[in-house]
């Protein structure tokens, strides 16, 4: 019966339901995992790297936790996002935000704010489960924020064009076992340094792979620096990831070295 | 009058030894009437290129937002800063791009380029309002106060300035030449960029 | 003749307009209320050209006010006010642009600190402690210069308010009987009398 309604993504089936949208979702659920946290001071963010072989060439690869809005020196860069999903529509979605918030700059003279451009990008994706004859963007994101306005926030948007706000969240491959690890874990007015470690272990226990390394992490944190009280945003790099996951208590078991001492 | 000279201000840039620096003053002013003795004209791109835009104040604005949203697109597409010869050029065709019905601004611009060798190359050029180029070697003026700027910067710049001379050569250079000008003056800026590993 | 005033002080921003109406040499209306309130924080006094000050004063007021509808929180005066300045510029290299001039002031609840923007018909912006607009500028600034002061109390800012309004209503040959006066800070808008 499905099959004669779930070819098209604008057409409801008897049921009430719209297959491609639930297929798009579907999709999102096997890729890598994001997670996000927000915290009193600042929003941390996590994503699985997946690494299809050894051969990839990584130095050019896009970072799936890439920053949305890369203002150099004024104004500051104040959205991180995370990207669930197909990475092809990703990069046009990534795209499309960082034009829409340089619009908003152009504008109005300011950062834009975080909740308006998880709206922009949510009109955009609402519009292709309703026009045309094109499939919806088969992409979950994850927004980390500062504005004025309402300071750190956390969004999540989906391929219907549905967003949220959250206090911890998860998007991709095992997203339930780590929004009920999270919903245990999260305490209200938790701070970065403890939101760093909670994103992190449980990242370790949400991936498949049973080791946790740069390689397959990546990690950003967004604050506010203290000198100009403007949102800062770091990326880490894999060096600083590894020390991180050391510093945690996370690394990674030494394979070589137990086979010595065996 | 012309519309040129309606809002007044000045800008300067000079080369130096491996440093480079641009100057400019800060009267915002209706004809004869002041109105802000603190307008930006000189406005930071890059960490190594500052842009000077002296003329009609509403396209000094309109300017430096249409640039910082070129640069920002730039860099976010590019994964990298923008050259200053490469921004030359985009403010060259952006103003072309207006060229019967321009932005009433001549742009300054100074930077630091990227030699061969890997170090730092001082770079100033500038353009007329729509946009030709012009790439001096020793220093560049514009504004109400160009023909005073050009006089007394012929006589105190010369070749090979280190950072502290050049400071002082380009500031006694835009502060006695806004002296003699009705539309500038009402304090001034200067910003001086050197190469940490040079050429 | 149209004059308007506007100047900031410690947590609050003043800004004054005459209430005359002029077409030609003749004053049609005596109570006209020049300064809109586009947000709760937010002032702009507007003069210029009959009609085309009320339709843009109009147009950008409802702009606002729609994007407060929106996101249910205002604009930022900074933002607003470049929002405002490029519809001015637009329309500068429009067909048939708009003349006129503005005063914008506004309290930045964020920042807790007010803001005041002065804008011509051109689109030229600046941001300043004090401002003017119409034949009035030419006697207010430079007592402004004198006798403004950043941390003044709102009495003192009043005062200083006063004594613009009192030259320029000795020195100004066509100078206005009447002004409007408000006053924006923490609280939002209210109108004063001096």
């Amino acid at each position: 019966m499905a099959r004669r309604y779930d070819s098209r993504t604008t057409i409801f089936s008897p049921e009430g339901r719209l297959y491609q949208i639930e297929y798009a979702m579907e999709a999102i659920s096997h890729a890598g995992t994001v997670l996000g946290v927000l915290a009193k001071d600042g929003v941390v963010l996590a994503a699985e790297k997946k690494v299809t072989g050894k051969l990839l060439d990584l130095s050019s690869a896009k970072m799936e936790a890439c920053s949305l809005v890369p203002d150099q020196r004024v104004p500051f860069r104040n959205v991180i996002g995370g990207v669930a999903g197909l990475t092809a529509d990703a990069n046009s979605l990534v795209n499309y935000a960082r034009t829409a918030a340089q619009r908003h700059l152009l504008s109005y003279n300011e950062d834009i704010p975080v909740e308006l451009l998880a709206q922009r990008m949510c009109d955009m994706k609402q519009g292709y489960t309703q026009f045309g004859g094109l499939r919806p963007f088969g992409v979950s994101l994850l927004y980390a924020g500062y504005d004025p306005h309402y300071k750190f926030q956390l969004y999540h948007s989906d391929p219907s064009g549905n967003y949220s706000g959250w206090k911890a969240t998860c998007i991709g491959a095992n997203n339930g076992t780590a929004q009920s690890l999270l919903k245990q874990e999260y305490k209200d007015d938790i701070e970065v340094k403890d939101a760093i470690g909670l994103v992190l272990r449980t990242m370790s226990k949400t991936m498949d792979s049973t080791t946790l390394g740069s390689e397959k992490l990546e990690f950003a944190v967004l604050t506010l620096d203290p000198a100009t009280h403007q949102p800062k945003a770091k990326i880490y790099r894999p060096a600083e990831i590894d020390a991180l996951l050391v510093s945690e208590g996370l690394t990674k078991k030494d394979e070589d070295a137990e086979m010595k001492t065996a | 009058m012309s519309i040129m000279d309606y809002n007044g201000g000045s800008v300067i840039a000079m080369v130096g030894k491996d440093c480079v620096a641009i100057a400019s003053d800060l009267r915002l002013g209706n004809e004869a009437l002041g109105i802000s003795s603190n307008f930006q004209r000189v406005f930071p791109i890059t960490d190594r290129i500052y842009l000077g835009l002296p003329g009609l104040a509403t396209d000094v604005t309109t300017l430096r937002e249409r640039f910082r949203f070129r640069v920002n697109m730039y860099t976010i597409k590019e994964e990298r800063e923008i050259e200053p010869e490469t921004f030359a050029h985009l403010v060259s065709s952006t103003l072309y791009e207006h060229r019967f019905g321009p932005y009433f601004i001549e742009p300054v611009m100074a930077g630091m380029s990227k030699a061969p060798s890997g170090g730092c190359k001082p770079f100033i050029a500038a353009t007329d309002l729509i946009g030709c180029l012009n790439f001096a070697k020793d220093f560049v003026v514009a504004g109400t106060a160009s023909t005073k700027l050009y006089g007394v910067a012929e006589g105190l710049w010369e070749p090979g300035l280190e950072p502290e001379d050049l400071f002082e050569t380009i500031s006694q250079t835009l502060m006695n030449a806004v002296d003699r000008d009705a539309f500038s003056g009402w304090g001034c800026v200067v910003h001086v960029m050197w190469a940490l590993i040079a050429t | 003749m149209e004059t308007s005033f506007a100047l900031t002080g410690k947590g609050y921003l003043i800004m004054a307009a005459d209430t005359t109406s002029a077409r030609s040499i003749v004053k049609m209306k005596v109570d006209e209320d020049k300064i809109k309130t586009l947000s709760p924080h937010l002032l702009m006094a507007y003069s210029g050209e009959p009609g085309d000050t009320i339709q843009f004063a109009e147009y950008v007021e409802r702009n606002i006010r729609l994007y407060q509808i929106r996101n249910l929180y205002a604009l930022r005066p900074a933002a607003a006010a470049s929002w405002i300045r490029r519809a001015v510029a637009e329309s500068l290299r429009s067909r048939k642009p708009y003349s006129v001039n503005l005063l914008l002031g506004g309290y930045d609840t964020a920042t807790d600190d007010p803001h005041l923007y002065w804008v011509d018909y051109l689109g030229t912006m600046a941001e300043v402690p004090f401002a003017a607009h119409g034949y009035g500028s030419y006697f207010a600034l430079s007592l402004l210069d004198r006798y403004h002061d950043p941390d003044a109390t709102l009495e003192e800012g009043l005062a200083t308010l006063k004594r613009c309004i009192d030259e320029v209503s000795k020195r100004l040959v066509v100078s206005p009987g009447a002004y409007k006066i408000k006053v924006v800070d923490k609280d939002g808008v209210r109108e004063v009398e001096l």
